[in-house]
């Protein structure tokens, strides 16, 4: 490969600017011409059926325009699985479902409106244990589940409460059982966390006379947006626009779509109007996705020389009240469900179950993290009846070139090993500290990997737009959520180009003017929308290549083009300006060459499979991202606070495009991690979720973040742009289990759960006494 | 967005007649409890006096009585006080302790030993401190301990008509060192599972507690055995302490925690003040 | 009930006499009257700091604050601290450091951290820790803030 010149340098934030200085335009700071305001109202039971919904008092408020309830809209909407309405229609599945939505012309009147809304239900028994909804007598959630339309790669049993079940047969586990001289089982669980971006889900909605529907919204992408309202309303794509502004933060929460259907309908009454919702921190909290909960089982099989011969994994998700979007997650984990490992007798089972509790949906890890939790926990007690190093059992049995996942998958591009060792020395493996102050030190480690858990053919577009003066315009559908997506893929274009970044222009996208991009989710931005931007930049390079061959007289094999002129390798004299080439006209003759420059690229992925449904077996992962956690703790055995000493991290970004930004994610990742690690869990009480605010629900501040090292490694991704793959969810997912590790080597105890607040680390001190 | 009347007051007898002949009249200070509170409900306001502006409440002096720390001043500019830092430090951490910066810069101890929280994090040292509330009212000023101003959860010794003016630490100060420890979940911004203050007044000692009761609590059993019956294994004593708290359970830690906690705090506090 | 009331104060150096709507918070007075958009709302209960602006020089969440409340007072939001189009120190060093990615929270976290260096023009990363516990970041950003602030007091 060429040497670099733009990809793997630390250019400045494309966002920089507008993002200092307070000029960053996310949604709410639009003005956006004639407003109604609008407010949900909220089912107070968990399960139930909605009886009657008086509306009157509310619609005859002052300044309310309209009230609509679930009967007058019932249209169904879901990514993988069509299970969810836009309102509640006849049942509502959890506490905090919205049964009505009310708009006015001030946010005041909506509000209260939306107290006069009189709703009766008869409360129906809940399901709040997903392992209680499996069984055949739990009460039904989706009685219509059969007839739900579903992408055909996920697997629901009718009449039950199983949206999805999830099978991994690799190998022979029984054989892996037998030859295996010590069987370690252990029960875990992960409760379920939030994603709290500190700008909760908004969204605002158009209807123009002539039946054109725009649409402003959070979301991550807005492709799906634009398709599942589509589907959903029965309105072709040409006739809805989706645009996206910058996002404060995303983490999984605003994939899909969900809200901006709400409004649509009441948009469609008053055209010119534009709708809008802005969610609360605590509708944020509680009407939008979790992190699943998982309850799991693990069972493995080791031998005396410390290999793993077989694992069996069973999974119980809390898939919540609709599992549109989390039937995913369940099959990701469960392709991936041997983690970082080479383990050839695989069997697992992975269960999407509905609950009465809040909706469950994709985080950052999309199911790693809770999924490998189990996998490096149980590492470090296999290490421990081994009585071995649980750096060398990972070292072992961690993925090497040509091994393979659970789904049988051959991974080719990875240095497992190399991720694991710089965590190791940075943090001093094998040096134990000395315990002081009554205090207990500790070491743990816990490696990660991720692929993208996209369909398979989830595609990705890009356009470019050579100006007159060389300067260039890349359009691409991906959105900016802080990953630093919008720089890195100028940086990919600039360098196919030749041309500076800040000769780039990038914005966030707009559907009506943007190309199609499946959704900025998964990791997978870099990768996919990279490439079609390199395509799209090489498709450009070549026109300039081919008009300045015509207008220099030269074949283009003896060209060159070095970011201000296109140039005769032979002939210095025989140069143009790429100005010259954008304008195309012969200049003596005046004789017209070609017109402006365009070009486009776009992708799909080749290398994905879909599995076989009894197997499992297939190529379900884009590209794998290796990585590693590597933490020092002080645990105050007297009150249970873990101080977090030392934090490591390291990841295989294959290229990294801008490092400074792809170490803000190693970072960013980190503290997600850690905060999920030490503080964060949803509680629910039936479904009610009790912490919905950031005075109950707390995350990390600046006082709790230690201070990180990060690793950067490059083992190039062979079909990655310029080698790179994505690497922004990664980092979380060894954390967890990393502290927890590290605690239970500082303590002698063990943890199948985290948080590790302060007092269950204290109950755990105080158990093994 | 709620609607209600705003005074902005300078008077402090306005205030009174407001808050004697009103209903649903609420002194704001900082707000930031109050306002939060109306936006969840709590509190249904149909007037807020603004207090910030009176001059007898933005009274920050030390003088032959104590510390005089007036109504509307925050708890940045308490922690800031040369004399409350030198005198009588546990106040300033116990201030300190309170929420994030930006909110000590509106935050006052009024309002926080007015919304009455158990788990107020200024009270437990106002209660180690023996605290003086200066309340005044239409009817006139009256003094009173703190133990007798908190009564319950978000109840207190005020009458209506009456508002705190101020809080005084009176001379002589305590002698010795006296620390204010809390137990969070974050150990950052966050209430308080539960808070301990420690004061050593010379030989003897002054243990307060909030957040395991209905209001914050002197822990008598502790400072029995420890100024009367001369208890230095400061273990034994600080078990003592479960005869004083009730705790319950709550998303920030269970009871057994708190127990548990109390007196391990309480054992620490011990010997931070008193000597190992 | 008196709906409107009027204030008069200075905003980013300049005099402003507006009415406020009593009830309404001093954060949708600065975003929905000021049209001055880049104070954030993130919790409207004080804890995430997305809202913090500079009343009379110190950092205070504006979701907690009425407009009313604004009356006689001076203040800085984000969009005052940059002079005739030079950015401040500040936000230079943010960007030099990659001290923010979402950027919802960045403009909370350089008043924060501005007002903290006209305190303590050396902070030590626990002056850092205490003066911006109070603004949330969850694109975690934070090492990146404490270096950039850093970077800036070393000038
Ligand atoms: C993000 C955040 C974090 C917090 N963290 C903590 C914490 O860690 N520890 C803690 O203890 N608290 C915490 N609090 C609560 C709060 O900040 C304190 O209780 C604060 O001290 C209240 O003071 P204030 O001036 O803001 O009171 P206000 O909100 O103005 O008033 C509180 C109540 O007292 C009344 N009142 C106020 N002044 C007077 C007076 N002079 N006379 C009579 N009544 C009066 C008001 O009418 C109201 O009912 C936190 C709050 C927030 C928003
Ligand atoms: S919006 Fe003010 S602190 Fe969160
Ligand atoms: S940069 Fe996203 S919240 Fe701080």
């Amino acid at each position: 490969m060429a040497e670099l010149k733009i990809v793997g340098t630390s250019v400045s934030r494309k966002d920089a600017v507008e993002k200092v200085t307070g000029m960053a335009e996310f949604i709410e700071d639009r003005y956006m011409g004639p407003m109604l305001y609008a407010k949900m109202k909220k089912s107070t039971v968990a399960h139930g059926k909605i009886k009657s919904i008086d509306t009157t008092r509310a619609l005859k408020h002052p300044g309310v325009k309209a009230v609509l309830t679930g009967k007058d809209y019932p249209n169904l909407i879901g990514l993988y699985l069509i299970d969810r309405s836009f309102l509640a229609v006849e049942k509502v599945r959890f506490w905090g479902e919205p049964v009505a939505v009310v708009a006015a012309t001030t946010e005041k009147a909506a509000a209260e409106a939306v107290e006069l809304i009189e709703v009766e239900y008869e409360e129906l028994p809940g399901v709040f244990d997903p392992r209680e909804g499996m069984k055949p007598d739990a009460p039904l959630i989706h009685e219509d589940l059969a007839n739900y339309e579903i992408v055909p790669i996920f697997y629901p049993k009718a009449g039950t409460n199983i949206a999805n079940h999830f099978k991994i047969r690799k190998g022979d586990i029984n054989k892996g059982f037998e030859e295996a001289d010590l069987i370690i089982e252990r029960d875990y669980y992960v409760p379920q966390m939030q994603h709290v971006p500190i700008e909760t889900h908004k969204a605002a909605v158009q209807w123009s006379p002539d039946g054109k529907l725009t649409v402003w919204s959070t979301a991550q992408s807005p492709n799906v947006v634009r398709q599942l309202l589509s589907k959903s309303l029965d309105i072709p794509m040409h006739k809805i626009r989706v645009i996206s502004s910058y996002i404060g933060g995303g983490f999984g929460c605003k994939a899909g779509a969900s809200i901006e259907g709400l409004l649509v309908p009441i948009a469609q009454k008053f055209p010119g109007h534009i709708v809008r919702i802005v969610f609360t921190r605590e509708e944020d909290m509680q009407g939008t996705f979790t992190r699943q909960a998982l309850y799991s089982k693990l069972k493995t099989g080791v031998r005396k020389d410390r290999r793993i011969t077989s694992l069996q994994y069973k999974m119980i998700w809390d898939g919540g009240a609709y599992t549109e979007y989390g039937v995913n997650i369940v099959r990701a984990a469960g392709y991936s469900s041997t983690g970082a490992y080479d383990i050839p007798n695989v069997k697992t089972d992975s269960y999407c179950v509905y609950t009465n509790n809040s909706i469950g949906g994709p985080v950052r890890g999309f199911g790693m993290c809770e999924m490998q939790w189990g996998i490096e926990r149980q590492l470090e007690v296999i290490a421990r009846e081994l009585d071995m190093d649980p750096l060398e059992v990972r070292l072992i049995n961690g993925m090497k070139k040509g091994s393979s996942t659970a789904s049988g998958q051959v991974v080719h591009d990875l240095d497992y090993d190399k991720c694991l060792k710089v965590v190791a020395d940075k943090i001093g493996w094998g040096k134990k500290e000395s315990n002081r102050n009554g205090k207990y030190r500790g070491k743990g480690i816990a490696g990660l990997v991720k692929c993208p858990a996209q369909p398979s053919n989830a595609a990705s577009s890009a356009i470019i737009r050579i100006n007159e003066d060389g300067t260039a315009h890349v359009m691409i559908g991906a959105t900016e959520m802080g990953q630093g997506m919008l720089t890195a893929i100028s940086q990919i274009a600039a360098e196919t180009l030749h041309i500076p970044v800040d000769k780039i222009d990038i914005k966030v996208p707009d559907t009506d003017f943007t190309p199609y991009e499946w959704q900025s989710v998964g990791s997978r931005i870099t990768y996919t929308c990279g490439t079609s931007v390199k395509r799209a930049a090489e498709d450009a390079l070549g026109q300039i290549y081919r008009v300045a061959a015509d207008l220099l007289e030269t074949p283009e094999e003896d060209l060159s083009f070095d970011g201000k002129n296109i140039f005769s390798t032979n002939n210095s004299d025989k140069k143009a300006t790429i100005r010259e080439v954008a304008d195309s006209c012969k200049k003596c003759t005046g004789e017209g060459i070609a017109g402006p420059i365009i070009g486009r690229g776009s992708f799909v992925p080749t290398n994905m499979t879909n599995l076989d449904p009894e197997t499992g077996q297939g190529n379900p992962g884009l590209f794998y991202c290796f990585g590693a956690t590597g933490v020092e703790v002080e645990v105050d055995p007297e009150t249970g606070v873990v101080t977090v000493l030392q934090l490591a991290c390291s990841i295989d970004a294959g290229k990294a495009v801008n490092p400074q930004l792809c170490t803000a994610q190693l970072h960013g990742g980190t503290i997600m991690g850690l905060s999920t690690a030490l503080y964060e869990e949803v509680c629910f009480d039936k479904g009610i979720m009790l912490n919905r605010n950031f005075t109950d629900y707390k995350i990390a501040t600046i006082d709790n973040t230690p201070h990180m090292d990060s690793f950067i490694i490059e083992t190039p991704e062979t079909h990655g742009p310029y080698g790179a793959r994505g690497i922004g969810e990664q980092p979380m997912i060894g954390v967890a289990p990393a502290i927890a590790n590290a605690v239970c080597n500082a303590l002698g105890v063990e943890f199948n759960t985290f948080p590790l607040t302060p007092e269950r680390v204290w109950q755990a001190v105080k158990d093994k006494k | 967005m709620l609607s209600y009347d705003y005074i902005k007051c300078a008077d402090l007898n306005l205030a009174f007649q407001e808050l004697e002949e009103g209903e649903q009249v609420y002194p704001l200070a900082g707000g930031t409890d109050l306002i939060v509170g109306m936006r969840g409900g709590k509190f249904a306001a149909k007037t807020l006096i603004d207090i910030k502006d009176v001059p007898e409440l933005n009274v920050l002096k030390e003088d032959d009585q104590g510390i005089t720390i007036g109504a509307a001043i925050t708890l940045n500019e308490v922690t800031g006080f040369t004399p409350v830092r030198e005198n009588v430090p546990i106040l300033a951490e116990g201030c300190h302790s309170v929420g994030s910066y930006s909110i000590r810069n509106r935050a006052t101890i009024a309002g926080n030993i007015c919304n009455a929280s158990p788990a107020a994090d200024t009270a437990a040292p106002l209660y180690a401190l023996d605290a003086v509330i200066n309340i005044a009212g239409s009817g006139g000023n009256r003094s009173i301990p703190i133990k007798e101003f908190f009564i319950g959860p978000g109840k207190t010794a005020l009458n209506k008509g009456e508002l705190v003016q101020s809080v005084l630490i009176r001379k002589p100060y305590p002698k010795g060192k006296g620390i204010y420890l809390k137990a969070s979940r974050t150990g950052s911004v966050d209430l308080a599972t539960v808070g301990v203050a420690v004061q050593r007044w010379g030989d003897q000692v002054k243990i307060a507690i909030g957040a395991v009761a209905a209001t914050p609590v002197r822990a008598f059993s502790v400072e029995k055995a420890v100024n009367e019956a001369g208890e230095k294994r400061w273990a034994d004593a600080a078990r003592l302490v479960h005869e004083d708290i009730s705790p319950i359970t709550d998303l920030r830690g269970s009871r057994e925690y708190r127990y548990h906690m109390v007196e391990v705090l309480v054992r620490r506090g011990l010997e931070q003040t008193m000597g190992v | 009930m008196t709906e409107k009331m009027p204030v008069n104060f200075t905003v980013n150096g300049d005099k402003e006499e507006r009415e406020a709507v009593v009830g309404q918070t001093l954060l949708k007075f600065i975003r929905d009257e000021l049209h001055l958009t880049g104070a954030k709302e993130g919790c409207e209960i004080g804890e995430c700091g997305a809202c913090i602006v500079l009343l009379d020089g110190k950092p205070v969440n504006s979701c907690l604050i009425l407009a009313v409340e604004l009356d006689g007072k001076d203040l800085v939001t984000i969009e005052g601290l940059s002079k005739n189009g030079e950015l401040d120190r500040v936000q230079k060093a943010f960007i030099k450091h990659a001290a923010f990615q979402c950027g919802y929270c960045t403009p909370g976290m350089i008043l924060s951290a501005r007002a903290l260096l006209e305190r303590k023009p050396n902070p030590t990363d626990e002056d850092i820790n205490q003066a911006l516990s109070g603004n949330l970041c969850r694109c975690g950003a934070y090492q990146e803030i404490r270096e950039a602030i850093k970077a800036s007091s070393e000038k």
